[in-house]
């Protein structure tokens, strides 16, 4: 689960559907008579219709600024305190919240969490205050790793397989497993991007091996992250997306099937970046092991209990996400209205000499 | 020219409609002062696309105004454009018991019958036309040698139409022969001309009408060329003209020699033409409108009304189940998709389309099994359908069966290889043969690579 959202791609999709009447390169869609779909930078009908007429851009009046008390700050809690335990005491069959103790899952949704609200929350400065204010509200109220864990645990509990469960516990209590969970559980520090970028300079002069990347790939396939990676993103929008339309005018309003058509198209787009940067960062997290020590991954990964662990494990982070996503997401259309959303995503108009 | 009415795109016909109306406007003579602001506000609204406004603005002008010629034709024009075909009637007749003797009106009266498939009706419009022209000219019309024919129907175009309008009625008849003989007599088409290469190379620049103009030449005037036939029959399919498209697939068949394409066209018409089953031209025109109404304007309501007209009149053709299906499934109910997909195999369990379209939602709903059985038989109608292929390859990887998997999907790659840039699928196979079976479920694209089976 290594590093699942990254920000930049995110921020462009959301900003896609939080403003679907301002909506940048490449982003228009519409279906002619024969039901061929174009994409493209330009709406079909005229430029200055309403739809699509850019929304005036508010200048900032800092005489008209409330004086608005700072909400606190979003989800800075730290993962280190729900890292795996050390030994997991048995005492007959393992329990849910044991296997998911083991994989380190409630560290890794501090970074969900955490990852969301930065992608959710406008950039400094485009916001008035107190419309920031609000919405870091809401993502502190609604974003919480507590609350995603429920909801994970309870999409998890109907797809138990004992046989493959206890297989996947014993494989998490080996050394090499709890190794492997540590090291994914790292890639939550807010400092992992960072030191990903340093590390891919690094191997610039000194080029992996190439059984080392065949086996990062390998990796990939039989665990499917980056499919994992597009479909968290996919999740996310079609959350925003599904609010946003609902708040919206009745006569702009997408039905289920054009939000689907359309996170469709927006996961096609963001697929091949997000396994780019996937492979980036599952190179720097497993820096540390031997071919042999990944090599055993591998192998458990592509085993009956791995595969259901990871097919698992995806399909309830993504029902903990979507759920999460879309109920933050009509909250903060509620606490800030979709206009004021539209307009903040407006650029600045550049300043006249 | 308005010489395949019935095929080109309806816009043209509306806008020939308005010139009809505006002539019967300098008639009106005694008529009370027409609404002009909505009759003008209709065709605004038509002309921005904006169609529903523009039927409310032109019903709103002819309630207004019974009497004005041009609110009642525009009314008739924007509600047959709509589908509204009694409506449309209503109103063409209404017009035409205050100006009887108008051509244009007449014309669209001709053009109406011949779209809902009221052929003798259409005819007999034909024939009052005629009768409207000098005598000299109506004997010229009708005595005069060929060579004199094509100029004859230059200075006269309101000719040209009705030699038009009557070759449209023969060949959707199916009296191919007939129609020739018209199209030669009347020198539409020239002995010795090659239409089918013609058509070809429009066939490249995409421009939809003037593909129809050049097919519709070749099939007059080359009447042995099977597969240009055949091609155009294809391409009416493609667009909707499932009669029409029927003539030719079956035209097409019955000349060429090779036994193969005799056996090809037969199963065409079985999986993609709804067979022998009765579609009265009605409900295919009534189809039509209902998909652009769905897909154009986004207007469910209407649509549906429609389609479900269609389906009353020809409940054994399969697309307007399909489409309300799509609609159901747009709405986020996928239970009433499933629902509307299995009345149209109750109908005609020979639709590759219904069973295609069935599986591939089946799929989507990790239906594995039912989605594997309709998309088998998907491919066994249509055994070079890649794209059917490759979603079958897709469900047949989530079931793990990953032998039939690697059969499907390499089945689509080598068809599909010369044609088009599958990059991902190949991909894909290229990393299960090194590693074996990975998570995440192979891509299944759906390009379009075959005139005739690309769109409903």
């Amino acid at each position: 689960m290594t590093s699942r959202l990254k920000s930049g791609l995110l921020l462009l999709g959301v900003a896609v559907v939080l403003a679907p009447g301002t909506i940048s390169a490449g982003s228009y869609k519409w279906v002619d008579e024969k039901g061929n779909v174009t994409y493209s930078d330009r709406p079909p009908q005229s430029a200055d219709s309403p739809a699509t007429a850019p929304a005036e851009v508010v200048p900032l009046n800092l005489k008209n600024l409330e004086v608005v008390k700072p909400a606190p700050p979003v989800q800075e809690q730290d993962y280190k305190k729900y890292l795996p335990p050390a030994v997991v005491p048995r005492s007959g069959p393992t329990r849910v919240d044991d296997l998911l103790e083991l994989t380190g899952v409630r560290a890794h949704l501090v970074g969900l969490a955490r990852g969301i609200a930065k992608e959710l929350r406008p950039a400094p400065g485009i916001m008035n205050a107190k419309d920031q204010a609000s919405i870091d509200r809401v993502l502190a109220k609604s974003l919480r790793p507590e609350a995603l864990y429920g909801l994970m645990r309870e999409a998890f509990i109907p797809q138990i397989d004992r046989t493959n469960l206890e297989a996947t516990a014993a494989w998490l209590r080996s050394p090499l497993g709890r190794r492997i969970t540590m090291l994914e559980v790292a890639t939550v520090d807010p400092s992992f991007e960072q030191k990903v970028a340093d590390y891919n300079e690094e191997i610039k002069a000194n080029r992996l091996s190439d059984r080392r990347v065949e086996l990062i790939w390998r990796l990939d396939w039989v665990m499917g992250s980056s499919d994992s990676s597009a479909d968290l993103y996919a999740t996310l929008s079609r959350g925003v997306t599904k609010a946003v339309s609902a708040a919206g005018p009745p006569e702009r309003r997408l039905r289920p099937g054009q939000i689907d058509e359309q996170v469709a198209e927006i996961r096609a787009r963001v697929s091949k970046p997000l396994s780019a940067v996937h492979h980036e960062a599952t190179r720097y997290a497993y820096r540390d092991l031997s071919d042999d020590e990944l090599t055993a991954y591998v192998v458990f990964a592509s085993s009956d209990a791995g595969r259901w662990y990871h097919n698992a494990m995806h399909k309830a982070m993504i029902s903990a996400v979507g759920r999460t996503v879309e109920q933050t997401a009509v909250e903060l259309v509620r606490a800030v209205p979709v206009e004021r959303w539209a307009r903040a995503a407006q650029p600045a108009p550049q300043a006249v000499r | 020219m308005m010489t395949t009415d019935a095929l080109k795109p309806l816009a043209a016909a509306f806008v020939l409609t308005l010139c009809a109306a505006l002539a019967a406007t300098a008639q009106e003579g005694r008529s009370p002062a027409a609404p002009v602001s909505d009759v003008d506000r209709a065709v605004a609204a038509f002309r921005a696309g904006r169609h529903a406004e523009a039927l409310a603005a032109a019903r709103r002008a002819a309630d207004a105004s019974p009497t004005a010629v041009r609110a009642l034709t525009t009314r008739a024009s924007i509600a047959e454009f709509m589908g509204e075909f009694d409506e449309a009637r209503t109103f063409y007749d209404k017009a035409a018991a205050l100006t009887p003797d108008d051509p244009g009106l007449i014309y669209r009266q001709a053009s109406y019958a011949l779209r809902v498939g009221e052929y003798d009706r259409a005819l007999a419009q034909l024939d009052r036309l005629l009768a409207l022209h000098p005598r000299q000219v109506r004997w010229l019309f009708q005595y005069a040698p060929t060579r004199l024919q094509a100029q004859l129907l230059r200075e006269n175009p309101s000719l040209e139409h009705i030699v038009q309008i009557k070759i449209d009625i023969l060949m959707e008849k199916g009296d191919l022969a007939q129609a020739r003989r018209l199209a030669q007599g009347y020198a539409i088409v020239q002995p010795g001309q090659d239409y089918c290469g013609q058509a070809r190379a429009v066939m490249a620049g995409r421009n939809r009408e003037d593909v129809f103009k050049a097919f519709r030449l070749a099939t007059l005037g080359q009447p042995d060329a099977a597969d240009c036939i055949w091609w155009y029959g294809q391409w009416l399919s493609d667009e909707g003209y499932v009669l029409l498209g029927r003539v030719m697939v079956i035209e097409g068949s019955r000349v060429t020699p090779s036994a193969a394409n005799k056996e090809s066209g037969a199963r065409y018409v079985r999986i993609r033409l709804g067979g022998n089953r009765d579609v009265p031209k009605r409900a295919e025109q009534l189809f039509l409108i209902a998909r652009q109404r769905y897909l154009r304007d986004g207007d469910l309501e209407g649509a549906q009304r429609l389609f479900d007209e269609c389906i009353r009149l020809a409940p054994g053709f399969a697309r307007p189940y399909n489409y309300r299906a799509l609609m159901a499934a747009e709405l986020g109910d996928r239970e009433a998709a499933i629902a509307w997909f299995q009345k149209g195999l109750k109908a005609d369990n020979d639709s590759w389309r219904t069973h295609r379209n069935l599986g591939k939602l089946l799929a989507e709903m990790e239906r594995y099994p039912e989605a594997e059985m309709h998309l088998r038989k998907t491919v066994e109608l249509f055994g070079d359908d890649a794209g059917g292929h490759l979603a079958l390859a897709r469900v047949l990887y989530a079931e793990g069966k990953y032998d039939e998997f690697l059969k499907e999907a390499t089945a689509a790659v080598t068809f599909l290889n010369a044609k088009t840039q599958i990059v991902d699928v190949r991909e894909f196979l290229s990393k299960f043969d090194r590693w074996g079976p990975g998570a995440a479920l192979p891509p299944a694209p759906d390009p379009n690579v075959i005139i005739g089976w690309n769109y409903d």
